[in-house]
């Protein structure tokens, strides 16, 4: 409490007081970080000390440009600002605001006999550099991906628009870490609505710390309990411009590789930036093979199950022998045999990606021989269901994005429990309650499967893309400003 | 308190649902024994049919450890109807039966002949497994008899051996396509005879006086260890009930008269040489437009005029008759073979009209077009007018090919 009410006081002249005050605010010398300079000011005759904290800015800076040039000045009417070479701030008062600017990585300077302090900006933190997308990988096409510096974020989607349009708002949205938002859209295409319905989300979150955009994104979405997800991540520069040029919205965020775009639909997350860098052959053959594959993982491993427990029927002679065959010898029902099989490739994955790099290829030596072969030579298993889960695990991949992805790695578990208990009538009973519900769905007021239906003026780009020269509108449901993207020039 | 009201909503539908579910008849795949053949036949007591299963052994499609287990198994009981039987064959068999995987059912020829045997087939249209795309097959012996010496020596998976044979033998225009569909709709229809498939595993040694295809099976002379059973030429039923038999030839004849049954391929045959008696020509026919049926029913002698075109290659011909330059002695062979095809079809059209008062050529779903309302077809009574209409039989073959080779070598000087 006490704290408290030392933040919101501001500084008097007494240098000395003042320093007391952020030396017991920041617990010197116990706190050993802080750096606390008093130099002597020569031609102004003052004392001064300069308060930073030395693992978030640049010590060469602080030395080079603040207290070398304070130190050897002789010129009695030069003012602060123009002694240092060091970019000048502002100036504040009040002890709060200075705290948030050191905490920043900004230095502070205070000087006898002023009841102010004057900031300099010498940020510096440490991170990595630019790099490779990891997990959006394409072979065409930019390879840069966000890090996470928001800095160099913005400066990587600033170099793909170079337009004063371009708007990079800043929101705190967490009160005790300081956590700031940045808001990046087009001021000319956004959506004005759609905008200020995402800033008062934003401005009625009241928590201490959001860390990145993965915890936002849970914040901020509307049903945060669907299977579905409603915000695309992408750690693509390229993706999140295309997106804003479309008139989207797109969050970034301090220390998140990432960023958020809303509002989004079913086909942003079965899109791939690379399906518009191939060409138009090419890039709809790819959509088509996601597509598929998509299809044989929901479904693949619940038409087993359906076929040879109700619809025996339906399957050829020959296979419907050899399955025989092969299942005389099982001890389990298909469904148990299914599921042990889905829930060990389950493991595998997910065991895959949290094991130390060296132990990799163990995994996969285990996985592959002990879970498949083994399972076979064992009776636990029919080979087909090897195939089947193998295939619907495979095609799984086939989907990019991470979120879409799992909704659909549980999807399939229904569709397997259904297909156990109504056969094909389970099946198409749950796909079609799906696909009410992913129509009435909805992200940030925009219909999820639009413009697919309901339709929406748009450039038609959801199962395959259009040519280029036929992508004319921006997606109507967003309302952009302007719709037209280009002339029909075809 | 709503959340858990809520909750306990939930968990009770959930509860529900298996038993909503279809579990109940639920078998898994390795749990059935598939019959492959269903054979029907006269049994001893009055109201029961003699049952024959055939039933396939999955254990053959394994890849490893082979089995010494046989192919198949064979069981024939007495029993009310098809139905019941699949109950009954489980005090011998130990899987659940299920005709999933029939390919064919086998009528005996006898069994076939009886007042009461449309009965009998009416129980097949009952049963869900059964679908009506299977073929049906008559035979001369008992359907047990004839699945017992059914031992194809290639296709161990009997299965295969029925869907091949049956496709092959129906391309090739020896036997019909039958199937139960067929046999449903031509009876209740009323008005054409229908076609089954005929075959036997007994060889006679009588009749064997004609020449290729036109025979009936059981009269073919096949040397070789091989399987017993032949399938061709077919059964003829009027009403449901069976009355004859046509040979292979006639057959081919009747197929290539209906539309409906039409799916042969190109089929080789041989026709009589003009230019010299000892010889025959061997052609490949192919029927490529429809044949054009016009009819005049209104008429006091009401007629039929069909033309039908061949389209024919000559293959070969042992009289080494230089028919490919010589336009001639082209002609002359086409109005030879003409009028050897007119002859054939004027005499099974004879034999349906005078020995079996009915035509297998679907014609009356032609003739109903030639009346404006139902009644008056129906007044018509197309099965009953058929015997006293007046078909003309009009052929016209044109020739293609003569042969990769087309050129050949004078006879006598070769000799020399």
């Amino acid at each position: 409490m006490e704290e408290e009410i030392l933040k919101n006081k501001t500084i008097d002249s007494d240098l000395e007081n003042t320093i007391d005050i952020f030396k017991s605010l920041y617990s010197v010398p116990m706190n050993t970080d802080v750096s606390i300079r008093n130099l002597f000011i020569g031609g102004l005759n003052r004392n001064a000390t300069a308060i930073s904290i030395k693992t978030i800015s640049d010590s060469e800076k602080i030395e080079e440009q603040i207290i070398r040039p304070l130190l050897s000045n002789s010129d009695s009417d030069l003012t602060i600002e123009d002694i240092c070479a060091a970019q000048f701030l502002n100036t504040h008062s009040q002890i709060q605001e200075i705290l948030k600017d050191i905490n920043n990585g900004n230095t502070a300077l205070f000087l006898d006999g002023e009841n102010k302090a004057y900031l300099f900006d010498t940020v510096k933190f440490h991170g990595r550099s630019v790099e490779k997308a990891i997990n959006e990988v394409s072979l065409r096409g930019p390879k840069e991906a966000f890090n996470e510096d928001v800095a160099a974020n913005i400066s990587l989607i600033r170099k793909k628009i170079r337009n004063e349009n371009l708007v990079v708002e800043s929101v705190t949205i967490s009160k005790r870490s300081n956590n700031e938002l940045y808001i990046v859209y087009m001021k000319d295409l956004v959506n004005d609505k759609l905008l200020k319905d995402v800033k008062d989300k934003l401005n009625s979150l009241d928590v201490n710390a959001i860390q990145n955009l993965s915890v936002l994104e849970e914040y901020i979405e509307d049903s945060s309990k669907s299977i579905f997800p409603t915000i695309l991540s992408t750690e693509r520069p390229d993706r999140t411009v295309s997106f804003l040029e479309d008139g989207y919205i797109a969050l970034l965020m301090n220390n998140s590789p990432d960023s958020l775009i809303l509002p989004a639909t079913f086909w942003s997350f079965y899109h791939n930036p690379e399906d518009h860098y191939l060409r138009f052959v090419f890039g709809n053959f790819i959509r088509l093979l996601r597509f598929l594959a998509l299809l044989i993982t929901l479904f693949v491993s619940a038409f087993y199950i359906a076929a040879i427990n109700y619809h025996v029927e339906m399957i050829p002679s020959d296979l419907l022998l050899a399955i025989s065959a092969t299942r005389e010898v099982i001890p389990f029902p298909a469904i148990i045999e299914i599921l042990l099989m889905e829930i060990a490739f389950e493991l595998i994955r997910e065991a895959g990606l949290r094991v130390p790099n060296p132990i990799g290829p163990t995994i996969g030596i285990v996985g592959a021989l002990i879970l498949g072969q083994a399972a076979v030579d064992a009776n636990i298993v029919s080979p087909l269901v090897v195939i089947i889960v193998a295939l619907s695990g495979l095609c799984s991949f086939a989907v990019g994005d991470i979120s879409l992805n799992f909704s659909i790695r549980l999807i399939r578990f229904l569709f397997i429990f259904s297909a156990a208990l109504f056969g094909f009538y389970g099946i198409t009973a749950l796909f079609t309650c799906g696909i009410f519900y992913l129509v009435s769905f909805r992200s940030f007021g925009v219909p999820y499967l639009a413009p697919m239906t309901p339709k929406y003026i748009s450039s038609k780009d959801t199962i395959f893309r259009k040519m280029l020269k036929k992508e004319l509108y921006r997606p109507g449901y967003l309302k952009p400003q302007d719709i037209e993207k280009k002339k029909d020039n075809s | 308190m709503m959340t858990l009201k809520y909750l306990a909503q939930v968990l009770c539908l959930l509860f529900i649902i298996p038993l909503l579910s279809a579990c109940w008849d639920q078998t898994s795949i390795d749990q059935r024994a598939y019959v492959v053949a269903l054979g029907i036949g006269k049994s001893e007591n009055e109201n029961q049919i003699q049952v024959t299963f055939l039933i396939t052994n999955p254990e053959l499609s394994k890849k490893e450890a082979t089995t010494n287990e046989p192919s198949q198994e064979i069981i024939s009981f007495a029993a009310n109807d098809v139905i019941v039987a699949r109950n009954i064959a489980n005090s011998v068999i130990a899987k659940e039966i299920s005709y999933n995987l029939l390919s064919a059912i086998v009528v005996s020829e006898e069994f076939a002949k009886e007042d009461r045997f449309l009965r009998y087939m009416y129980d097949l249209a009952k049963e869900p497994q059964i679908k009506r795309n299977i073929p049906i097959i008559v035979t001369k012996e008992k359907a047990r008899g004839f699945l017992e010496n059914n031992r194809p020596l290639l296709e161990s998976r009997i299965h295969k051996y029925f869907d091949l044979i049956l496709n092959s033998a129906n391309e090739a225009g020896l036997i019909p396509k039958s199937d139960l569909n067929s046999y449903f709709r031509i009876t209740e229809a009323d008005a054409d005879l229908f076609l089954a498939t005929y075959g036997t595993s007994e060889i006679s040694q009588d009749g064997k006086d004609s020449v290729e295809d036109n025979f009936i099976a059981g009269k073919m002379d096949i040397q070789g260890e091989t399987n017993q059973v032949q399938l061709m030429g077919s059964a003829v039923f009027k009403e449901g009930i069976m009355i004859g038999t046509l040979t292979g030839e006639e057959t081919r004849i009747a197929i290539l008269l209906n539309d409906i049954l039409n799916n042969m391929g190109p089929i080789y045959t041989t026709y009589q040489d003009p230019f010299n008696e000892k010889y025959k020509v061997t052609a490949r026919i192919q029927t490529e437009k429809k044949i054009d049926v016009k009819m005049d029913l209104k008429s006091d002698q009401p007629s039929i005029n069909v033309s039908i075109p061949i389209y024919m290659d000559i293959m070969t011909q042992h009289s080494m008759v230089d028919y490919a330059n010589d336009s001639q002695k082209r002609e002359t062979l086409q109005r030879s073979i003409e009028e050897e095809i007119t002859n054939k079809i004027n005499n099974l059209i004879k034999k349906t009209q005078e020995e079996y008062k009915g035509e297998p050529f679907g014609w009356s779903v032609l003739a109903r077009k030639q009346f404006t309302t139902i009644t008056e077809y129906e007044n018509f009574d197309w099965m009953k007018s058929y015997p006293d209409i007046k078909i003309n039989i009009s052929v016209n073959v044109s020739f293609g090919n003569f042969g990769e080779q087309s050129i050949l070598p004078d006879f006598e000087e070769v000799r020399d």
